[in-house]
């Protein structure tokens, strides 16, 4: 059953015209006059349209988790808070079912000097639920929000977390059958984020309650969600399997990077050689954009020399939210001929990497001579997320962590010698 | 819990956004579902204004006793016997005049303010907007209580000293009621104008200190309406708070002249700007929020 249509949704605003696009050096008339000018004119005269949102029309199953991923202004949070009823949209139409819970942002009907019981019961109110509904949840808010010590505590003295653990779990708890989430989960600690993340998805498949999930964070999204929206300008771009569009948003975050002019990558060294591409590929040699975990995955280099022969040395450097998780370099040096093609491959073993996301840095080391050296570095050449075999299995977090998750051998058995208490 | 099931069911039901605002009768429905909410603005309205303060509510009457006192030391020496208007002491006078009034200016200068005052939770949050014009009378309120309290007791006082009952203890009083009421909904009918205007521009906020001194002086508060000469009279006919005003002390003091026509002149006013008030609300709230 669908509980969600949102058909041909778009939102324009009046943007006034900020000062930064008056010149930047204007003369003492110039000044003078915008000093002046009165604010009202000034709104009116310079005004601009802005679509935050254009035509996005889709629809979602009931019990789904929708990530919604996007660059900043791409229109996330307009959609989330047009579905809210925060803002109206200019054109369109959404129709759901139910009750609609958002987390918007973090401490958005919260007052600050009110206990936590006592916000407690004004949120369920700005909620539009009833005192008797957040009074029968109550056990459940604290005990989810592990606050039952501090009850009475106005929330001044809340640490951010305390603080996120509430406005989630009075959010999870008013009985919504669609959450908004707007990246509010960027804020708590690793641990609280594993358990809200495990409780919308408990809660998507139990109660069917369906979840709109803003984020940046693609290792999260690619891990909860079940379907991503990928807005890109205030148009639905892509919208299909998180794998798929994560990867492909990931990799024209780098394009678009590497295109950004200033951007150093292989500008000086195309004199003596020049990264061609850079891909991932299975083990039959067709490129894939995510591997599977089982597999062996070799990460393919190709490159072209220039002028002279040399010696090069190929590297990889592998990382995972921010972490070098290793560099890996071609034991020796070896020679090259000038202009022509070359391609390395190295292989990742199976059941080596986590399921998340990586991102791959390429150096390659040319030498000619004794003393002349150049790289050739291409930082975030790649991106890809590794899934499981059984995709993604909800206790994950607790058996397996880090950004590595080699498959090691483990032995249990009785040890003869030792003292029995 | 019969209202809880009825609440949830309610909103287990379908719902439809669309640009076209819902019609203001829809709107009203939804406040009702809404009422926890009118409380927790209200009271939050009134302890903002004492909040980690040494005196705590004591500002309240501060508030209210300090402009009253100062206000009838100079226009009238309260205890001065002489000092009569219509053979009511003056300060009686003055307290009545000062009822609605200070109910109407106080009122309005909050309803104005409630919108732009609660923006952090209005671009983040949704619930019906119209909570937050009629909850803001919440300290117009208290202050019309404390001034009612401070009346009770002078009248009580005054009987001590002249052994006369000042007040008319008669049917009279239900319409110094219909004023408090008239007052109150006066207030929110401007307020629906104001309040959305100064969520865009907060120059209504300032424009309404400078106006309310004016309108003060064109209502009669600290004067009767029979002191304005007949050639100005329809001026005060086009002010809906001069009778108002003139109505409650009427109705308490049994003095003076209750003016009928002005009364019925106030009234469609006062509806009429109610109408188009909710009208202009409805239509704009959500191009304000865009603003905030």
């Amino acid at each position: 059953m669908k509980s969600l249509f949102v058909e041909g949704v778009s939102k324009r605003y009046w943007i006034p015209r900020a000062d930064a696009e008056t010149p930047r050096v204007e003369s003492r008339l110039d000044r003078m006059r915008r000093a002046l000018a009165l604010p009202l004119t000034r709104e009116i005269l310079n005004a601009r349209e802005l679509w935050a949102l254009r035509d996005a029309s889709f629809d979602v199953e009931q019990g789904t988790v929708l990530g919604i991923i996007g660059s900043n202004g791409a229109g996330k949070s307009t959609l989330l808070k047009i579905i809210a009823k925060v803002i109206a949209p200019t054109a369109g139409r959404i129709r759901g079912r139910g009750r609609v819970v958002s987390l918007l942002e973090l401490g958005a009907g919260f007052d600050d000097e009110a206990t936590a019981l006592e916000n407690i019961y004004m949120n369920a109110a700005i909620n539009g639920i009833p005192r008797a509904v957040a009074q029968r949840r109550l056990d459940d808010i604290v005990t989810f929000a592990e606050i039952r010590d501090h009850l009475n505590t106005p929330l001044q003295f809340f640490s951010s977390g305390m603080y996120l653990r509430l406005a989630f779990s009075v959010a999870i708890n008013m009985e919504p059958s669609l959450l908004l989430a707007d990246e509010i989960l960027a804020v708590g600690d690793l641990a609280f984020q594993e358990r809200c993340l495990q409780k919308v998805r408990e809660l998507a498949r139990e109660t069917g309650l369906t979840v709109l999930f803003v984020s940046h964070d693609m290792e999260a999204v690619s891990r909860i969600c079940d379907r991503v929206l990928w807005l890109k300008e205030g148009v639905v771009h892509r919208d299909g399997i998180p794998e798929e569009v994560v990867t492909e948003y990931q990799n024209a975050a780098w394009d678009m990077l590497a295109s950004a002019p200033g951007y150093k990558g292989s500008s000086h060294a195309a004199k003596y050689g020049e990264i061609l591409d850079v891909k991932l590929v299975a083990m039959d040699g067709r490129e894939i954009g995510s591997p599977p975990r089982s597999e062996d995955v070799h990460v393919r280099i190709r490159f072209r020399t220039r002028r002279a022969k040399a010696r090069v040395r190929c590297a990889i450097d592998l990382m995972s939210k921010g972490v070098l998780v290793f560099r890996s370099a071609q034991p020796e040096l070896l020679p090259v001929a000038a202009e022509t093609a070359y391609e390395a491959l190295v292989r990742i073993p199976a059941n080596l990497l986590s399921e998340t996301n990586y991102t791959v840095n390429v150096s390659i080391m040319l030498l000619r001579g004794e003393e002349e050296e150049h790289a050739l570095v291409v930082n975030k050449a790649l991106a890809f997320l590794v899934y499981g075999e059984e995709g993604v299995s909800a206790d994950d977090g607790r058996h397996r962590k880090g950004v590595v998750n080699p498959t090691l051998e483990w032995t249990l058995q009785t040890e003869p010698d030792a003292v029995r208490v | 819990m019969p209202s809880v099931s009825e609440a949830v069911t309610a909103d287990a039901g379908l719902w439809v956004i669309e640009p076209r605002q819902h019609s203001a009768f829809a709107r009203i429905r939804e406040l009702w579902s809404y009422r926890y909410l009118w409380w927790y603005f209200a009271s939050i309205t009134v302890t903002q204004l004492y909040r980690r303060s040494a005196l705590g509510w004591l500002w309240l009457v501060l508030r209210v006793a300090g402009p009253i006192g100062l206000n009838a030391i100079v226009f009238g020496d309260m205890l001065d016997q002489a000092q009569k208007v219509d053979r009511v002491p003056y300060f009686l006078f003055f307290l009545c005049g000062m009822a609605t009034w200070v109910l109407f200016e106080r009122s309005l200068l909050f309803i104005t303010r409630s919108v732009e005052r609660n923006r952090r939770l209005v671009t983040r949050v949704y619930f019906p907007r119209l909570i937050l014009p009629v909850s803001a009378v919440a300290p117009g309120l208290v202050y019309l209580a404390i001034i009612l309290v401070v009346l009770a007791a002078t009248i009580v006082v005054f009987h001590q000293r002249d052994g006369v009952w000042y007040v008319s203890w008669t049917p009279r009083l239900l319409v110094s009621a219909g004023a408090i009421v008239a007052s109150l909904l006066f207030a929110i009918a401007v307020g629906l104008w104001t309040s959305v205007l100064q969520a865009r521009y907060r120059d209504v906020r300032y424009a309404l200190r400078y106006v309310t001194p004016f309108w003060f002086l064109l209502t009669p508060v600290i004067y009767p309406l029979s002191e304005i000469s007949e050639r100005y009279r329809w001026l005060v006919a086009l002010n809906p708070m001069a009778p108002i005003v003139e109505a409650f002390k009427w109705g308490t003091l049994g003095e003076g002249i209750f003016p009928t026509v002005p009364a019925v002149i106030s009234l469609v006013l006062v509806v009429l700007t109610m109408f188009t008030g909710m009208w202009f609300f409805n239509r704009e709230e959500a191009a304000s929020v865009d603003k905030l």
